[in-house]
């Protein structure tokens, strides 16, 4: 009994070092917010392609799908920049793991309708990535990262940290 | 104030950024929601390669006479759940990608492309596909699907 107590305690440790070591932080940050800036440039050239790829879903219609086609693309922009230079890292973690939790849905019920369509994640193309169990296994792994930053108390080496110190040692 | 409150406040302020930014930039650019309406939504221009707009008696007629096929644009799965009788599907999206359903259209015959209806615009585009691709005679019948559903015309179910 108090040998699995003094385990769990030592993998709740484990689990504390591991979310505020700040290197694994800035690699998360890094990562999840180059994708985001990646995956947003084509859909915001081209809000009227996003558009067709949501389409494609056939879970919205219309002006919902003009709506979102003009706004998701600079809410991945806007999370993206805070990811990488370190600023409202939660709130961007929050909205970000979330419409990942909404992308994957999407993808998860196009797949059981049968539907063989591009995912419009990256490229509006119709001919880059279809959707696939693959694409939902992404999704999940950009949600735990998500997570991660989201319960990371770690801020070094970002916008905010060196805001704090510069108006605490002006 | 918990990190969730903190955390649910920043993600409001992003989204509410996003909602400035991208009615902005696309009411700039005149892009998505802000675009004109495309001209050859109705207008197929003046060359005699442009395909011609068909009503639903005309296509009716070139249905009932055989001398037409009628070729579906929408997605395989709107076509499954149900379209024209004896129609082919060629999605637009996959139009290079199927070079083996185009090549097995008729050249001797007319071809009659159709989508969803008037919210649509992919008719349009296969049709002119399919005269760049080389067929003579090619027509688009714009009222589409709903219209024949409306109908009651002839439809098949692919299981």
């Amino acid at each position: 009994m108090a040998e699995s107590k003094a385990s769990g305690g030592g993998d709740a440790i484990m689990l504390k070092r591991f979310l505020s070591n700040e290197f694994n932080v800035l690699t998360a940050r890094l990562f999840l917010g180059s994708l985001l800036l990646v995956a947003s440039i084509d859909k915001i050239a081209d809000p009227a392609a996003f558009a067709r790829s949501i389409e494609e879903y056939r879970l919205l219609a219309g002006p919902v799908v003009m709506v979102f086609a003009t706004v998701i693309p600079w809410v991945e922009l806007l999370c993206g920049l805070s990811m990488v230079f370190g600023a409202v890292i939660p709130g961007s973690a929050l909205l970000m793991g979330s419409l990942l939790g909404v992308f994957t849905l999407a993808v998860l019920s196009a797949l059981l309708r049968g539907l063989d369509i591009g995912c419009g994640c990256f490229s509006q193309d119709p001919a880059a990535a279809r959707i696939g169990w693959l694409k939902v296994g992404e999704n999940i792994v950009l949600m735990l990262i998500s997570a991660f930053l989201y319960f990371a108390p770690s801020i070094r080496f970002s916008l905010e940290h060196y805001l704090m110190h510069r108006h605490k040692n002006p | 104030m918990t990190r969730f409150h903190t955390a649910w406040r920043e993600s409001l302020a992003i989204i509410l950024c996003s909602l400035v930014l991208g009615f902005s930039h696309t009411f700039v650019q005149g892009k998505g929601i802000f675009a004109q309406p495309a001209p050859q939504r109705i207008s197929l221009g003046t060359s005699s390669a442009a395909p011609s707009i068909i009503d639903i008696q005309e296509a009716l007629n070139l249905f009932q006479s055989e001398e037409a096929v009628f070729v579906d644009a929408r997605h395989e799965y709107d076509f499954k759940l149900g379209h024209i009788r004896g129609a082919i599907n060629l999605p637009l999206a996959e139009f290079e990608t199927k070079a083996d359903v185009v090549s097995s259209l008729p050249k001797n015959k007319t071809l009659i492309t159709y989508c969803d209806g008037a919210e649509c615009n992919s008719s349009i585009e296969l049709a002119t596909k399919l005269i760049e691709s080389g067929f003579s005679s090619v027509k688009v019948f714009y009222s589409g699907w709903n219209e024949w559903q409306n109908q009651r015309l002839p439809v098949a179910v692919t299981q």
